[in-house]
Parts: C-alpha cells; structure tokens; sequence
C-alpha cells in the first residue's frame, strides 16, 4: 500500500482533513452532501404547499408564503444551479483530463466554503425572522419585507462568489491541466460542458454579486437604484438567472451525452455539432432573459424581439437531441438502472423545452408567463431535468466515486416511481396554469376537482421512488466493493485509474489516447 | 377545433373576443409539443430498448457521420414547429396591444391588498363590471408595489409596475360572473387581490351603475359618512381608535372642546366640522400643523352632514340623532362591497 494507489476514501485524518482537504474529489462529495440536504430542506418547505393545496387548515398565508419563498430559494439557488457543476463537475473535470487535481485547489475549497456559508445564513434568517417575498425577491417588495432580508441578501452574495470561483477554476483547469497531447477537440464532451459551463458561472458570479448588493442597498435605503424603477430590477434578475437555468442545463447535457455514449460504447454521434450547440447556448443565455418579462411590464416590441431570439435556441437544442438518438441508434445499449435515469431526462428536457414554445408564442406567453404554467416549468427543470442527470450521472459514475456497487433492482424501481410520480405531480400544475392560476399558487387554488388529489398522490409516489434511489445508493457504501475497475466499459481518462482513485488520481501521470475508442 | 376536446376543460371560459387569438394558437402548439414529446421520447426509448445490450462484451457499431437529410428534416421540423408557434400567436398579441377607438375607459388602482375601479363618473368599485359588446380600456396604476391584473376568461394578463401607467383592454362577449385575480405576488396579503368580473348586458350595465352610484342609495347617513372616510383619504391622518397620526383622532373628536393653535378654544359641533373639511387650515388643533387639503368643491353639502352624522357616533359624547337617507332605508345588512 503506498500513497499513490490508496483510495482518496482511505486517508487516515479522519473528518477534521475532509474539512481541510483541497481534494477535488472530496470536495465533490462534501457538495454531494450540502447540496443533497438543502434539497431535502427544499423538499420539506414543499411539502407545506402540498398539505396546502390539499385543504391543511391552520396554514396562514404568510407562512405559507415563507414556506414558498424558502423552498424555491434552496431549489433554486442551493440546488438547480450548484449540483451538477459542484457534484459532478468537481469529480470527474481533472479525471477527464487526466490531472493529480483541479487547477486552483483552494479555491475549491472555499466555493464549498462559500456555499456553506450561504446556507447557513439562509437557514439563519429562517430561524431569526424568515422572508415572504417569494423567490425573485422583486423590489419594492423586499424593501417592506419585515423578515431578516439581511442575512438572505448576504447569503446570496455568497452563492455569488462561490459560482465566480467554481467558474474561474474550471476555465484554468481546462486551460492548464489537460493530459499530453489532449486537444480542446479531444476532451470528453462532459469536460467541453463543464468548460462552457465555467464562462457562465464567472460572468452570472460576477453580475449577481453586484445585484444582489444594490438589491440589499435598496432594502437598506428604503429607496435605493431600483426604487424608482422596479423594472430595472426585474431586468436585472433576469439577466442573471436566466443563465442560471443553463448552469444547469449545460452540465446536464454534458452529463447525458456522455452517459449515453458510455452505455451505448459509441462514440458521441455529431461530437463537434454538440460542442457549436453547447457553444451557442451559451450565448443565447444572455439574450434570453426576457422571455421571462412576458406579461411583467416590458413593452410589446421588446417582447416580441425576445421572443424571436427564443426561436434560435431551437436549433442547437434540436441538434443536440439528435445527437443523443443517433449514439444510441445501434448501440450496444447497457441493461443497468442508469438507463431509467437517462430515459427521465429526455422525458422531462423534452418537455421543458416543448413548454418553451408556448412562452415564445406572443398572445400565448402573455397569458402564460406570470401562471402556474410557467411556474411549473422551473419545477420541471429543477425536479425533473436536473435532478434526472444529477442521478442518471450518480448512478454512473457511482462505482468509481465510491468504489461500491448498488442494487440496480431498488434503482430501477425507484427510478420508474420518480418518473411516472413526478409527472402525475406537475402535470395538474399545468393544467392550474393554463386556467389562469397566477405562478406558484396553486396551494390556493381548489382547481377542478381531484386535481389536487392527484398531484398530491404523485408527490408521494416521487417522494417515494426518491427514497429508495437515495436509501440504495447510501446503503450501498456499508456494501461491498465493487470488482470491476470500468464495469461500463468507457474510454474516457476517468475509468483508467483505479475505482475509486488515488488521492493523486492517477499512479502514472495518464496520456490522451484517442476520445471514444471502443 | 382539433384537439380542443381533450383541452376544453383547462381552459376557463372562452367570455372574450381575445380567446380566439390565444387559445387558437395554444391548441396548435400543444398538439406539435404533444407530438414532438412522443417521437423523441418513443424514439429514445425504442433505442434504449431495441438496442440493449446481448451480451457483456459486445460493442456498439461504429458511430460513422450523421445522415444530412435525417439531420436537416429534423432541425428544420424543429424550426417550424418554433416559427409556428412565434407566427400564431402574433395577430392575437397585437390585436391585444392597442385599444380600439372608442373604448370605454375604467381607471385601475391596485395597492396590496384589493382594486378600485373608477368609472368614467367617479363611481368606485371593487369588483369589476362591465357591458358586453363593448371594447373596455383599462388603464393601470398601482399604489405601492409592482401588481399584476389577470381575468383568465377574457385572456387578459398584465402586469402593473409602480410609477408606469399600464394599459389593457377585452370585449366581453358572454354575460356572467368571473374570476378577476392578481397576476404578479405582492406580499402577506395577495389571496386579498382575488375579486371579480361581473359581466351585464348592456341595458342592465347601465342601470347598474346609476344605482350604485348614488353613495347615499340604500344606505344611513352614518354608514355614508364611514365609507367617506376611507374613500375621500381620510384615514391617511385621522385614526378612530384613538391613536395620534398627522391629524387628531376622531375618536371623542365631536362635542368636545379643543385648544387651537391660535390660542381660542373651540368646541367641535357642526360648524367647525364644515369648516374643517372646505377650509381645513383657518382654526387648528393646537398639537398639529395646518397641514390638510382643503376639500371645498370636492364633497357636497349632504356628504358633509354624512360625515358628522359618522362622527358623533364616534364621540362618548356624541349623537343620538340617526338621520334616515331616504324612505328606502337599508338595514345593518346594507354591506359596502358595491362602493
């Protein structure tokens, strides 16, 4: 046993050098955990809505909106924008590329630092005098908000930074730390996302500390920049969290992508025509934030020329799908429960997608943009698209994280519950929002009858299905070790190295050899 | 329409001229997004299944260059389906930007929690009513915070932002009853902000509001003098419970003497409160500045006999004295929800 061959899992410092370590795999874990339990905080400010919806007496108004606000501050900021790049990312980047480490270990370190730090503050204002402004926190409403706004605005200045220096640290890794002889056009098309992904998070990072600290001067003043004109504000949040919903999606289709092309053993069909579309997402990103302005006060012309800019985002995103058919199209397709995860996600991507038509529509989008329709978008992309390639990504690259094998019948099942359960949960949402029910109060709302019953009876059965997936993969770490180095057979540098890897991820120092080589 | 079976439910009323130009569009879009949903998802899983794996070590075939025309049918479909959806609902957002010539005009107040419309005669309600088959202009403000109007029926949704004046405008065609809600959450209060849109024939609009729009219909003197109160701003500055603001309070205010800020000493009778309210600033309680708005020309002689008939009912001190509006006298029952 020495040093360089020793799993990353078996240092002897016990939790004191996990809290230190500048390991990126570590590191990684430590956000699993964090980003796992804001969710489950997220989860149970949900579940209020749904006793709500479902009739729960005794539930005032403003509690139920602080529940509301809460859920969708940890949903969205803990968790839709940090699991994928701060999870994944920060295992697989450096061992993609064949690197000891990412490049800045610590600042690795203190975007998980950060990132605790917010959440700590956010469950501080909770505790102290929690916020019902609702999630986009629009001034002047914030500016008459009794609650500790304080502590949120501070904690989201966090979020803020730990998004600029997780950013910063993928676009020096990827620039420095790649594998002799491996080209920009030879790193895994996962290490391309996370690549891509880096830019939006130093360029949101950046804008969304500076907003969020006028926001909290305007909060302060009681008048502040966005005082006299809300729609500045309204812009301005925009502006940063559309791309915000593409930190998100832009590892998830890395994720999936390279998942598909593990499980199939092909090579990623149109491997550069997925790059150009995850190229022109990115830009799209920042011309896209007013398709959220529908209906919210912005004037016709500019709605209109938002919403023509929509259209183009059909063409890298319809690439990509293509892409994903035409890898698994004659493959040799894996039998494992990662497939139901894979499967989830085109499921729920194609419908967050397909719902963007509706929003480009003009007439349809000024009816739709304030409802529960677009509501449910969000919830779509937060509980189905995400978190469908956060585990399909689990349940791949699980071996090589921990070392350990899983029941892949438990996943199975509760893969099949997340899925059919989280669509008899959101698709009476829709239906709220296609008549009339204004954006995320459908816990009011009696709707037609049953309705609420049967989106009930879905959380459940998602609730459900998420317990098994979780309680399956945590039971599976008192299991035993996994026998297979690559149980998947995969080509990429990750599979390469001994499951689970050094703490220098590799023994010998690993050479490019050719991207999908099956 | 095809498709509006299955989705005929999850729609409100189509009670508009607008419907058309919105759910016209939203069926189309909803059977290509059904469609597209179904060919990718039964492509994938038809992949995912046909393909799978016989054997642990077989390999996938060799991934070799996408076919340019599988490739370029389905972007371009893809494209299609977009520009559609864009083309579609084009005339129906226009049609909805600009009010028709001749409109009739409501003015809208939003504040957190609750509306007023103001019609062309001053009337004030909070509930919305209108006539059919006529083109209504909303204009929209908001008090305080950034408001949204939605009345799902008439398909009509926008947001009202503070210190911008918003326009919207529907012909109702379907006479009835509707739900009127805010579209955009403006804090504790918002579930406040569901009202109504009541929809008459024209004839029996008509009539409606001539009889709401005698204040004093229906109602005592003292129940005139109390929705005053809030109407013309009163409680701004005077509280009735006793608690000091700009003004004095009104509680104890009638047949108790004051000290003015002139040095005299006045007692509050009906005279004083006549000139109080047109000439507000001539004799002041001393404690306070000579701040208020005078209100000579704004209210009638009879609303300020409303007025102190409320206040002496106010006053430990006070009136006995109930004058009766009119031979049609409402009970205690006659609430204020029309005002």
């Amino acid at each position: 046993m020495n040093a360089a061959t020793d799993s990353y899992l078996a240092g002897k410092g016990g939790i004191p050098e996990w809290f230190t370590s500048t390991d990126h795999k570590k590191i990684s874990l430590m956000f699993l955990g964090w980003t796992g339990f804001a969710f489950l905080l997220g989860a149970i400010f949900g579940l209020f809505l749904i006793v709500k919806s479902l009739g729960g007496r005794g539930l005032e108004p403003r509690f139920v909106f602080q529940a509301l606000t809460y859920s969708r501050l940890l949903l969205v900021f803990l968790f839709l924008v940090p699991a994928l790049p701060s999870v994944l990312g920060f295992f697989l980047l450096p061992l993609q590329l064949g690197a000891s480490n990412m490049a800045l270990p610590n600042l690795s370190r203190c975007s998980l630092r950060f990132y605790v730090i917010r959440l700590v503050l956010l469950i501080a204002s909770l505790v102290g005098g929690p916020i019902a402004t609702g999630w986009t926190m629009a001034a002047p409403l914030v500016v008459a908000e009794t609650g500790l706004f304080a502590l949120v605005a501070f904690g989201l200045f966090f979020s803020a930074l730990s998004w600029f220096l997780t950013g910063v640290n993928f676009l020096v890794t990827v620039h420095h730390k790649r594998a002799p002889g491996m080209g920009f056009f030879d790193m895994p098309i996962l290490s391309w996302a996370l690549y891509l992904t880096g830019y939006l998070l130093v360029i949101t990072g950046m804008l969304f500390a500076v907003v969020i600290l006028y926001l909290a001067a305007s909060r302060f003043s009681g008048e502040g920049i966005f005082g006299a004109d809300p729609m500045l504000w309204n812009n301005y949040f925009w502006f940063v969290t559309t791309p915000a919903a593409f930190f998100a999606l832009l590892p998830a289709i890395g994720v999936i992508s390279e998942i598909i092309a593990g499980i199939s053993r092909k090579r990623v069909a149109g491997y550069r025509m997925v790059v150009g579309s995850m190229i022109t997402l990115l830009g799209l990103s920042f011309l896209g934030w007013g398709v959220n302005l529908v209906g919210q006060g912005q004037d016709p012309i500019t709605t209109l020329v938002f919403q023509a800019l929509g259209i183009l985002a059909v063409v890298p995103v319809s690439l990509i799908a293509y892409s994903w058919l035409a890898t698994l199209y004659q493959g040799a397709v894996a039998r494992e429960a990662v497939v139901v995860f894979v499967f989830a996600f085109m499921v729920h991507a194609g419908i967050v997608a397909l719902m963007g038509l509706f929003l480009i529509s003009p007439s349809v989008g000024a009816y739709l943009g304030t409802t529960m329709f677009a509501a449910t978008r969000l919830d779509y992309l937060i509980w189905g698209g995400v978190l469908s390639a956060l585990l399909a990504g689990l349940h791949y690259w699980w071996p090589k994280m921990t070392g350990k094998d899983y029941s892949q019948d438990v996943a199975r099942i509760g893969g099949v519950l997340y899925l059919v359960g989280l669509n008899l949960a959101l698709i009476p949402n829709l239906i709220l929002g296609v008549g009339g029910v204004t954006g995320d109060m459908a816990a009011f709302e009696a709707g037609p009858s049953g309705l609420a019953e049967l989106a009930g009876l879905g959380w459940l059965i998602v609730y459900s299905g998420l317990i098994l997936v979780v309680g399956n993969l945590f039971a599976s770490t008192w299991g035993k070790a996994t026998d297979e180095v690559n149980p998947w057979g995969a080509s990429t540098l990750e599979w390469k190295t001994a499951t689970p890897p050094p703490e220098g991820n590799f023994a010998e120092a690993p050479q490019a050899e050719g991207l999908y080589r099956y | 329409m095809i498709g509006s079976p299955i989705l005929a439910t999850w729609f409100p009323e189509a009670a508009s001229t607008h419907a058309a130009g919105v759910d016209g569009p939203f069926y189309w879009i909803y059977i290509a997004a059904v469609l597209a949903l179904f060919l990718f998802t039964g492509l994938g899983g038809t992949f995912l299944w046909i393909f799978r794996r016989q054997d642990r070590n077989q390999l996938g075939a060799v991934t070799g260059p996408l076919n340019p025309i599988f490739l370029g049918l389905w972007v371009l479909g893809a494209l299609g389906v977009a520009v559609f959806a864009f083309v579609a609902g084009f005339p129906g957002f226009i049609d909805q930007t600009v009010a028709p010539q001749g409109s009739y005009g409501i003015d809208v107040t939003a504040r957190q929690w609750g509306w007023d419309f103001i019609y062309p005669n001053g009337h004030v309600a909070d509930t919305l009513h209108v006539a059919t088959g006529k083109p209504i202009h909303l204009t929209l403000n908001t008090e305080d915070v950034e408001q949204g109007l939605s009345i799902p029926a008439m398909r009509v949704n926008q947001a009202i932002v503070p210190g911008l004046e918003s326009d919207a405008w529907f012909e109702a065609t379907t006479p009835g009853s509707y739900e009127l809600r805010g579209s955009i959450f403006s804090g504790d209060g918002f579930t406040d902000m569901n009202s109504a849109l009541v929809v008459h024939e024209p004839a029996e609009f008509t009539a409606w509001l001539e009889s709401v729009s005698d204040i004093f219909q229906g109602r005592t003197y003292e129940e005139v003098g109390e929705i005053l109160y809030s109407r013309l701003g009163c409680k701004v500055c005077h509280t009735t419970t006793g608690h000091k603001l700009v003004g004095p309070t009104f509680l104890d205010m009638y047949g108790f003497e004051f000290d003015t800020v002139e040095g005299t000493r006045i007692t509050v009778d009906d005279a004083y409160i006549r000139e109080s309210i047109l000439t507000p600033n001539i004799s002041v309680i001393a404690g306070y500045q000579p701040v208020m708005t005078p209100f000579a020309g704004l209210v009638t002689d009879q609303e300020i006999e409303a007025i102190t008939a409320w206040l002496k009912t106010l006053s430990s001190k006070g009136g006995d004295a109930s004058t009766e509006a009119g031979a049609d006298t409402a009970g205690p029952e006659a609430g204020q929800e029309d005002i």
